[in-house]
């Protein structure tokens, strides 16, 4: 009784992966059972196929920005990995001033006090930006904490000014309602009339649209 | 080569199991009307004009609790003597889709939850549009009662600001 080669051993095959002594007896197998070899030439026609007619490679959409989002992560994850190995060292050298009693006794102190006085501070309560990205070249995001104002600062830098004749208005919007099936948003003053409807456009640009004058 | 092969092989799984589970779903809905939306917590958004010129100033009333002192707060960052708020929007943020806040249709801002931040607050995803175009998009975290200014474009003899901060977060 044969035992018929599972998926693996097929990949394995098709990939070229077998040692020359597996590819043998793979091999060997099917000159003796024709349904796996029209089985394998069968799946290869088809990747085949699909290799001919699928893009291989495609744009990747806002490309720019995917590649700062992966900087920014591997810049997270070494800042991580720095604080962590700068935690570890302190523990160490914590640990190797232990063994002197004197140092025990201050640090108990120390710790007690800290224990009654510690707040967490300003910074540890705030907001903060984690990353930007501004998708006209020419404007500058920066990003900082200012104390005085105890508020984050997202700074743009390089837009162009609106024209001084532009009329600004200003809405009071106290809820809104989504529709998912219609992709708008309402938005509503305190008193419950609708102020503002937000529609998708065309590319999936919002679209900002005033209260029809009333009737 | 392999990995060809087993998308392949993946692909065709797929597509049999989607064929599968699509035929053997449950035929029922459920109107999203009925269903309160989810939200991550409340943010208030507003539009400052900053000049140091004359403008109409700030109704302490519009602002929240933790920003009464908005104006005093600005001029420690932006150059400006007098902010006049234009606008301002109380939104929910939804946790499973997108929220606007728009207290201008001329400058406004989409906003992604991200869930819950370790410590207090929440991530968020955060678009500023001006119009159809989009000024800055970036990540931030939100914490309560800890603002995030944006300085926006210069209009006239001073420049808008855009003011965001998170009111609540849902425990």
């Amino acid at each position: 009784m044969k035992t018929p080669p599972d998926e693996s051993q097929i990949v394995r095959w098709l990939d070229g992966e077998m040692t020359a002594s597996e590819r043998s007896a793979f091999e060997a197998m099917l000159t003796q059972d024709p349904e796996l070899r029209a089985e394998i030439d069968s799946l290869s026609r088809l990747g085949e196929t699909l290799r001919k007619n699928l893009p291989v490679e495609r744009e990747l959409p806002h490309a720019d920005f995917f590649n700062s989002q992966i900087q920014v992560r591997i810049s997270q994850e070494e800042m991580q990995s720095a604080r962590e190995e700068s935690r570890a060292s302190l523990r160490q050298s914590w640990f190797s001033g232990f063994r002197l009693p004197w140092v025990l006794a201050a640090a108990s102190a120390v710790v007690a006090l800290v224990a009654v006085t510690f707040r967490p501070t300003e910074d540890e309560r705030a907001s903060f930006v984690i990353s930007s990205y501004a998708p006209n070249p020419s404007v500058q995001a920066r990003t900082f904490h200012s104390d005085e104002a105890n508020a984050t600062v997202l700074m743009l830098e390089g837009l162009t000014a609106l024209p001084p004749d532009r009329k600004i208005v200003g809405h009071q919007v106290f809820r809104s309602e989504t529709d998912q099936e219609v992709a708008t948003t309402t938005l509503f003053s305190e008193t419950g009339d609708v102020l503002l409807v937000l529609a998708k456009g065309a590319e999936n640009r919002p679209q900002v649209i005033p209260r029809s004058p009333r009737s | 080569m392999k990995m060809w092969t087993s998308s392949v092989l993946s692909l065709l799984g797929l597509m049999l199991g989607t064929g599968l589970s699509y035929s053997q779903a449950p035929s029922f809905s459920v109107s999203p009307s009925m269903v309160a939306p989810a939200t991550d917590g409340k943010v208030w958004g507003g539009l400052i004009y900053a000049s140091n010129g004359e403008v109409g100033g700030m109704d302490k009333k519009l602002l929240p609790s933790g920003l009464q002192d908005l104006s005093q707060r600005l001029a420690k960052v932006f150059s400006f003597a007098h902010f006049e708020l234009l606008g301002h929007h109380n939104q929910d943020v939804f946790r499973q889709y997108e929220s606007w806040v728009v207290p201008s249709r001329d400058l406004f801002l989409k906003v992604d939850s991200k869930g819950p931040a370790e410590g207090g607050g929440v991530n968020l995803h955060l678009q500023f549009w001006q119009e159809q175009q989009v000024l800055v998009k970036t990540d931030a975290m939100l914490r309560v009662d800890s603002p995030l200014f944006i300085g926006g474009p210069k209009w006239k003899d001073g420049q808008l600001i855009f003011v965001l901060m998170l009111t609540r977060q849902e425990k």
